[in-house]
């Protein structure tokens, strides 16, 4: 299962890798989020030039997690938002492999059809992985940019990856399932368009959990981007947590890993009643 | 020789109620290579997935290398292989690429794949591109890689779902010679096609399917003796008048149709009638202005078991079979 997984996978991910063009559209993607919206929409400016702000960065700092900067602040909820669109985008690809008769090839092959889900969950996270990377590195060189606490050691590191690594892994489980049980792209685009827009509005990726008016708030707080958001915020806004900070964290990641198991039994199931001989 | 294939009463619907395989009966023995005829929408490529483990059964029995399809899918995925009819090679990998990648999920050891696919390359006259992606190959090109990566493991059966649609004739006649030198080799081929000609050249035997139904099978040779032998048309200078008559007498022809000066004469046998048609010819004083002779052809069998003529072949077949349909067409309206 595992070795049929991952030739599986790891055939799209060398397929990804030789059309430079998907990993390079992420990445302008999540360029423009950095360089243009963090910069444009930048809540510390409005803050520093409005009475209420008082011309300092106290107020912006008090509603944003005492974030350095709004760039600081935006990097996690930009990298939870390309994973969402690699996620989608990338189900495309799916769908293609139903479309072409490549999932009825593999089907003819002596292995777990199991396997050719796992194989596409296997292979978004590589590729989701791979593109929040470079944007975090990215991060760091835009105008403005991300500024690490000073205390950032290198188990906040292994946090940061790890939140990537399962929120990637939730919509890879949601979005693979979802691509391999539809017959058209057209259908696809329509779930994906449906799901996307308010998994990323009522999230606390742009902004922080005081800006929701209070029938959102669970919602919000829920969502699986916000967890991942508000773990990775907590390591690299104050590095070295505390025992609270860090139980927060842990908390994020639980919740991640629980959806996770839900869209991957989900997952399972559509994959094997949309793989099974009819 | 036993029996690699064996379907009985094969049946399948597609809800609500199109029935698109209807109870059909047939067995393919090892080493052979079996061809499926029919048009498009005939229920062959539904047969072929159902034996592939790709589509389910709604009644009836069908076994693979020993193996019930229902109930040991798994087993019969070992034993096969296939090649449908879409390319589903992967573009932005290279051709030997794509074969490792078959082998690995057919869990054949590295070393022994690579011999494998080498050979497979050789023989598909595929060595010298297998280092470029697919991407840049023609379309013969990637229809020779798509079969060989259904052969990397050593199959027993081969399945191929309309080997050469689309192909020009060079391409075609290439793959056929590939798949009988793997067939010497002891491959048992079972084989969909709507190509009268793929089905004779290719084929031990043959099924013809239609709506469904298997309307008639055999070996090629054995179908088209059941037209009872060749048609010789024969065109007379004009002002002969009718001679229906006059030919009708000659020994050995069974069967005059007239349209206008050209007359069609089935003869059961060739050799026999030859001498005397000529006679009455010279001694009536007729002229002939054209003649020809036209030998039984996979087309003449499908249209008299079916009652018409291959809806969607898509090339017209060599040595006027043509006119030859026609004939039956009219002797059928008498």
């Amino acid at each position: 299962m595992i070795s049929e997984s991952l030739t599986i996978g790891g055939r799209a991910v060398t397929k990804w890798l030789r059309n430079p063009f998907a990993v390079v559209a992420a990445l302008i993607q999540a360029t423009f989020w950095l360089v243009l919206f963090g910069n444009s929409f930048n809540p510390a400016n409005a803050f520093a030039s409005s009475p209420l702000g008082g011309g300092s960065l106290g107020f912006f700092q008090q509603a944003f997690g005492g974030a350095p900067n709004y760039i600081t602040f935006l990097t996690p909820g930009v990298i939870a938002i390309v994973s969402l669109t690699t996620m989608s985008f990338m189900g495309v690809d799916t769908v293609l492999d139903r479309m072409s008769g490549y999932l009825d090839m593999l089907s003819t092959y002596p292995i777990p059809r199991t396997s050719i889900y796992f194989g596409a969950i296997l292979q978004n996270v590589a590729k989701a992985m791979a593109t929040a990377m470079v944007t975090f590195l990215l991060a760091f060189f835009v105008p403005n940019g991300l500024r690490l606490a000073p205390g950032f050691n290198a188990i906040d590191l292994v946090g940061v990856l790890t939140t990537f690594a399962l929120l990637s892994l939730v919509f890879s489980a949601l979005f693979s399932g979802i691509a391999i049980s539809v017959k058209s792209t057209d259908s696809f685009f329509a779930v994906v368009n449906f799901l996307a827009l308010p998994i990323w509005f009522i999230s606390t990726a742009l902004f922080p959990i005081s800006f929701f008016p209070g029938w959102m708030k669970p919602f919000a707080q829920a969502n699986p981007i916000s967890l991942a958001s508000e773990a990775t915020r907590l390591l690299i806004v104050k590095g070295s947590l505390t025992g609270v900070q860090a139980s927060s964290v842990t908390g994020d990641i639980v919740g991640l890993l629980l959806y996770g198991v839900v869209f991957g039994a989900l997952g399972i199931l559509m994959a094997r009643n949309a793989l099974k001989a009819r | 020789m036993s029996k690699i294939i064996e379907a009985e009463g094969l049946t399948k619907v597609f809800p609500p109620s199109t029935k698109a395989v209807d109870g059909i009966s047939f067995s393919v023995d090892e080493g052979e290579i079996f061809g499926f005829l029919g048009p498009n929408g005939a229920g062959k490529t539904t047969t072929m997935r159902i034996l592939s483990t790709l589509s389910s059964i709604t009644a009836g029995t069908a076994t693979v290398a020993g193996h019930d399809v229902r109930s040991s899918p798994g087993a019969v995925r070992q034993s096969i292989g296939v090649v449908p009819q879409e390319i589903t090679l992967d573009s932005e990998l290279k051709g030997m690429e794509n074969l490792m990648l078959s082998a690995k999920l057919q869990h054949v050891p590295k070393q022994e794949a690579l011999q494998r696919a080498k050979e497979l390359l050789q023989l598909v006259e595929l060595d010298g591109a297998s280092d470029r992606r697919v991407r840049t190959y023609s379309g013969g090109m990637k229809r020779r890689l798509q079969l060989i990566t259904a052969l990397v493991h050593r199959p027993q059966v081969l399945f191929l779902d309309e080997p050469t649609s689309g192909l020009d004739v060079q391409t075609r006649t290439r793959i056929w010679e590939y798949l009988k030198q793997l067939n010497r080799e002891g491959l048992t081929v079972f084989m969909t096609t709507h190509y009268l000609e793929e089905a004779d050249q290719l084929s031990h035997r043959v099924a013809i399917m239609d709506h469904g139904a298997i309307k008639v099978s055999g070996t090629p040779s054995e179908l088209k003796d059941r037209l009872h032998g060749d048609v010789l048309t024969l065109e007379f200078v004009d002002g002969a008048g009718d001679l229906t008559a006059l030919l009708e007498k000659i020994e050995n022809v069974a069967e005059v149709v007239r349209k206008g000066e050209e007359y069609r004469l089935k003869l059961p046998k060739v050799e026999t009638a030859m001498p005397g048609i000529l006679s009455a010819v010279t001694a009536g004083g007729l002229k002939i202005k054209q003649m020809s002779l036209t030998k039984p052809t996979m087309d003449q069998v499908f249209l008299e078991v079916t009652g018409r003529s291959m809806r969607d072949a898509e090339e017209p077949q060599a040595n006027g079979s043509g006119s030859y349909g026609a004939l039956y067409a009219e002797a059928k309206t008498r």
